[in-house]
């Protein structure tokens, strides 16, 4: 009995000797949440989503940390792996929000984890923005949960009068994944659209398939039959260029055009030549960019040595919103709920915020007014800037 | 004229997709028949197969381009990714599979596809996020032919699934070691009394289907030159249901119902809205199972099961 | 070794209840000086959150701090307490055995819920990953009813998850909610946490209906093929929620009011395991133990095998949906992309790592799937290498799981441990 109780005394008594850190006094840390698909479907969207996140804090550590009013706070990154799972979405921002007491939350991505997410950090009273979200049910009716990019029905429209616009087409086919909420939502806007713009039955073939499919052969058999002069396929960066490919392979000559989940830099190098010459909207235009976009482009490029796409470019944005929202309150309280809202108030306020991705300012549904870029992938398969169309 | 073009055009869709079901499916059906184990690590065999080939090709390409002609520098791809991919299949069968001879098949099957998640992790992180384009090993020349579009790559692709299970055919039906794998199948208690050990024939098998798979993975990569660590999981499942669908152990019965899912999935999606492919084409199967529930060339086996 | 036995021995006249009274102390601790003195002076930022696990992973420093707070909030308090009231918890279990099991089952059960409600209470992370173990138990113990007693392969309980999440959700929505998809609700929102048990019998019976068109075709002979049917009757509940455009098709459905509270969770597991474990012990459950193992025979011994063998389907099935309906209700938001493949091997493992046939096992199996998949979230990618090696040791050493075919016997569990026998037996042991 008194070796077991003289045992315990020494074990408890040694641990709390040599912890480095006991008696230490607890400091206020700011903390940012990021919520990232690091494994599962878009594994890549996680790493640019960290690595730009990792760029950031770079740059906070260098100037000593975060200065809010007279004070400079040390800031802390809390990246958790939502494996592309909505249910681990929510995990891990009521982790982060509970838990960690992070400040604001960036992420997560795509929207069926950033709906189920928003609404945990809605409830918590935190701020979240999610940087590539696209879905309006994602803001809706949530005071707290803000995005950076625009929304679905503004890109459909900007693609539908795009091509009608520039190449004067009347019918358009539509090929996407029905297993999937972005590409399925952006597909029905822009067939309403487009068949508000042409008259019913312009949209000659409307086509889908499922995640993971890797072989869309029938359906592009379809299409190729139906002599659409158009193909819009709002596919992510690991589909597109095998629609692309198969397509061709199929006897599709006519023009293929995309929307922003095209913007990774992968799509053209998994695509090759193949994609030269085809169009798609997006947040921003890799090359030719001037300024602080540049900047960021170049320094991304030497820290991982590829170019960064628009998810690394929105995620850049949406940190450097929280950084200035954080910066407006002020002064930091420490007591975190009050801090979050007054984070929330601030980052409404901001107006007129120059990101690399262009001016935005939020709508009273926490949605930027911002504009989209047509971009062309030239002969050389970079991503060139050919038009920019507001709203 | 031209609804026969079109049709004509989804056949060699189907028999393209079928052809990559029914290489991967018999892989299947091999080690269900002789073990009587679902092989869920299959798919991801499958998965290893392709980046390893795409590993051998870079470098084959790399030395060899303008040296030998492509022909060439294909088969020896296909040859040695073939030969390093049986040596995982073979790993999975006594890393996985042997120690859980005498436990219950669910068990093994579980372990399975615990090997499969290894997989995929190991690869994600040894190759990280990016996905990787698999080189082509041949110059693709599309074809038109009558208003059918054919390319060349197709017409492989067809070609060799084809080769592959005729010479496998060959192996299982006039070989001494195809024969005992078929006794291994009609009686696994009986035939190691005769002499014939589990632990050879095994491994074989899961080789065989491991360079199965393999080949399967590199003309895939032909086909859809995505790499993605995940790529083996959807495709691994069907061809599950393929094999089981063909009937216990049957090669004949995988290949069989291998073409049969492509031919469904792509007929399916040809005439009802693409929207609704899974739906019909898995009630279709459902279906099917109900009036022939051992499958199409499934024998009658009153072994009592494992649990 | 010998340290060991004393130290064994020191504890073996405590019964459940003093274990119990130890824990609540130790969680009481918690909750009281957990934050404001304990994790303070040992240098924590918080009150680690899962036994120090997260912490002591990402930043190894803290090993030491969060290795004292365990030993301090935990480790002490328990053994001292349920050391020091020994006695008195004895008595009281003595007392508890005169009453009528199932009462004195239900009064530590409330025990139980108290510590769980307390640990949970500091932080509403704790209460969501208990939220979705115990989800997830209800699933497992479902699943083992067809896997495991039946003895089975079944891959389909991700689509009756999916029928019976659904089900309810749109139960609640139409009925209770102001919903953008179907309008006004029909009845007072007041009364909807009254009705919402009604909603998951709803979700139950969708999800049990739903399993009759596998088992139609698949108990028709006995093999492999329950398999694949079930896998296909998954893929055509995936694809026909995808395509129904009403309920939100691939975008999902959202907007769940808030119905499924810890302790209405808690109550529901406690009913699934107390039917299923009636259920598997009724001379009904001993039909399907022997259809499992011998099917001839069992036909011999009257047993209609084929109505045994869809009966059990549809209550493994009815479960399930239950089980879909709190998960949708937790999540305030489902899409019919979490009910496929991953979610099939997710179970799976939690069957299978847990054990065949047994109660126990599933809960053991459910809770340390669920506990080790969020403790070694720190681990990001390693996390997917490690729980399948430990899942492929567990199956190599113990094939059929870790606790398979045995059951609690809650009387013996709960009884008093009485110190005369104890002695006795030690004497003759010495």
């Amino acid at each position: 009995m008194r070796k077991i109780v003289l045992l315990t005394i020494v074990a408890v008594t040694s641990a709390v000797i040599f912890s480095p850190l006991a008696f230490s006094a607890r400091k206020t840390i700011i903390k940012i949440g990021i919520n990232a698909p690091l494994t599962g479907d878009i594994p890549k969207v996680g790493e640019c989503t960290k690595y730009a996140a990792m760029l950031w804090l770079e740059d906070i550590k260098r100037a000593g940390g975060l200065k809010v009013g007279n004070k400079n706070y040390e800031v802390e990154l809390v990246i958790e792996d939502n494996e592309s799972k909505a249910e681990s979405a929510v995990k891990a921002n009521t982790k982060m929000i509970t838990q960690d007491d992070v400040l604001a939350i960036i992420g997560p991505q795509a929207s069926k984890q950033a709906v189920p997410a928003g609404g945990v950090a809605n409830k918590y009273k935190t701020v979240m923005i999610s940087p590539w979200s696209t879905n309006p049910d994602t803001t809706l009716d949530r005071p707290f949960v803000f995005r950076g990019c625009f929304l679905d029905p503004f890109q459909g429209q900007v693609m539908a009068n795009f091509i009608t616009d520039e190449f004067g087409f009347t019918t358009a086919a539509v090929l996407y994944d029905v297993a999937s909420d972005y590409p399925r939502g952006l597909a029905q806007v822009f067939k309403k659209i487009w068949e508000k713009k042409h008259g019913p039955d312009s949209i000659v073939a409307y086509e889908s398939f499922t995640t993971k499919d890797t072989d869309f052969s029938s359906q592009l058999t379809k299409i190729v039959r139906s002599g659409a002069q158009v193909l819009f396929t709002p596919q992510y960066y690991n589909e597109v260029p095998l629609i692309v490919k198969q397509a061709k392979e199929l006897g599709w000559k006519a023009p293929i055009a995309g929307s922003d989940s095209w913007g990774s830099p992968e799509t053209v190098k998994l695509c090759g030549k193949d994609c030269y010459g085809l169009y798609f909207s997006s947040h921003y235009a890799a090359a030719g960019a001037k300024g602080a976009t540049k900047t960021f482009i170049d320094r991304y490029k030497k820290a991982y040595d590829y170019i960064p796409d628009d998810v690394a470019a929105l995620t850049w944005d949406a940190l450097h919103l929280v950084q200035q929202a954080i910066q407006d309150t002020g002064k930091i309280t420490g007591r975190i709920g009050k801090d979050r809202i007054a984070v929330r108030d601030a980052l409404a306020q901001i107006k007129n915020f120059s990101g690399i991705t262009g001016k935005m300012t939020f709508t009273q549904e926490g949605d930027p007014i911002k504009c989209a870029v047509i971009v062309k992938i030239d002969n050389k398969g970079e991503y060139g800037f050919y038009k920019s169309i507001c709203p | 004229m031209e609804l026969l073009q079109y049709i004509l055009q989804n056949l060699i869709n189907a028999a393209e997709r079928g052809s990559f079901y029914a290489v991967i499916s018999i892989g299947y059906s091999m080690v269900y028949g002789v073990l009587m184990l679902f092989n869920f690590a299959h798919g991801d065999i499958f998965m290893v197969g392709a980046y390893i080939g795409f590993g051998i090709a870079t470098l084959f390409i790399g030395i060899f381009a303008g040296l030998l002609p492509a022909p060439l520098i294909f088969l020896a791809t296909v040859v040695t990714t073939m030969f390093l991919v049986s040596w995982v299949g073979v790993f999975v069968e006594v890393a996985g599979y042997r120690p859980l001879r005498n436990a219950p098949r669910a068990s093994a099957a579980i372990t399975g596809l615990m090997i499969g998640i290894i997989f995929e992790t190991g690869v994600l992180i040894l190759l990280g996020a990016t996905r990787l384009s698999f080189p082509p090993l041949m110059k693709s020349v599309t074809y038109h032919v009558g208003g059918i579009y054919i390319t060349n790559v197709k017409a492989m692709i067809i070609i060799i699934s084809l080769l592959l299970m005729v010479a496998l055919h060959a192996f299982i039906q006039k070989t001494k070691w195809g024969m005992a794998m078929r006794a291994m199948s009609y009686d696994f208690l009986a035939v190691p009394l005769m002499g014939v050990s589990i632990n050879t024939i095994a491994p074989l098998t899961f080789a065989m289907g491991a360079g199965l798979a393999s080949v399967a993975g590199i003309l895939y990569g032909q086909a859809y030159p995505i790499l993605d660590p995940y790529m083996g999981v959807i495709i691994g499942w069907k061809a599950f249901v393929a094999a089981i669908l063909g009937g216990r152990g049957s090669i004949k019965g995988a290949a069989f119902a291998g073409y049969l899912l492509g031919f469904i999935e792509i007929f399916v999606a040809t005439i009802f809205p693409s929207t609704l492919r899974d739906l019909i084409a898995y009630s279709i199967i459902l279906i099917i199972l109900s009036f022939k529930p051992r499958g199409f060339f499934g024998m009658e086996h009153s072994t009592k099961l494992r649990l | 070794m010998e340290l060991i036995k004393k130290f064994k021995h020191l504890f073996s006249n405590i019964s459940l209840l003093g274990w119990l009274i130890g824990t609540l102390a130790a969680v009481v601790i918690e909750y009281y000086w957990g934050y404001d003195y304990i994790s303070y002076y040992l240098g924590l930022p918080k009150i680690p959150v899962l036994f120090g696990t997260l912490i002591m992973l990402k930043n190894p420093i803290m090993i030491p701090s969060a290795l004292a707070y365990d030993i301090i909030v935990y480790l002490i308090p328990i053994l001292l307490t349920a050391g020091v009231s020994c006695n008195f918890a004895n008595f009281l279990a003595g007392l508890f055995e005169k009453l009528p099991l199932g009462l004195s089952v239900l009064i530590h059960l409330i025990f139980f819920y108290a510590i769980l409600h307390l640990w949970a209470g500091i932080n509403d992370y704790r209460i969501l990953i208990i939220k979705l173990t115990l989800i997830s138990i209800i699933l497992t113990v479902s699943v083992n009813v067809i896997n495991g007693y039946q003895g089975e392969f079944s891959c389909s309980h991700p689509g009756f998850m999916a029928l019976g999440a659904y089900t309810s959700s749109i139960i609640t929505l139409v009925l209770f909610v102001n919903d953008k998809i179907f309008g006004t609700p029909l009845l007072p929102e007041s009364i909807g946490p009254w009705l919402f048990p009604f909603a998951l019998l709803g979700g139950g019976i969708a999800a049990a209906i739903g399993s009759l068109l596998v088992a139609i075709p698949s108990f028709r002979t006995r093999g492999d093929y329950l398999a694949i049917i079930s896998l296909a009757f998954m893929f055509i509940i995936k694809s026909a929620v995808e395509n129904l455009h009403i309920i939100g098709g691939a975008r999902g459905m959202g907007g769940h009011p808030d119905y499924a509270p810890l302790p209405i969770i808690f109550a529901w597991t406690m009913l699934c395991i107390w039917v299923v474990h009636n259920f598997v012990t009724s001379i009904f459950g001993k039909a399907l133990n022997t259809v499992r193992d011998d099917e001839a025979a069992s036909e011999a011994m009257t047993i209609k095998t084929r109505k045994t063998k869809v009966t059990a389907f549809m209550f493994g099935a009815f479960w399930a949906g239950i089980a879909g309906g709190l998960f949708a209700h937790v999540l305030a938001y489902i899409n019919p992309s979490m009910f496929s493949i991953n979610r099939l091997a997710e179970i799976l493992a939690m069957v299978y790592f847990g054990g065949l046939n047994s109660i126990v096992g599933s809960i053991v199996g459910a809770v340390s799937i669920n506990v080790l998949g969020e403790a070694l979230r720190p681990l990001e990618l390693f996390k997917w290498i490690i729980i399948p090696l430990i899942l492929i040791f567990v199956m190599i050493f113990r094939p059929y799981g870790l606790i398979s075919f045995k059951e609690i016997d809650a009387k013996r569990l709960l009884r008093a441990k009485n110190k005369n026998n104890q002695g006795i037996k030690d004497k003759r042991g010495v």
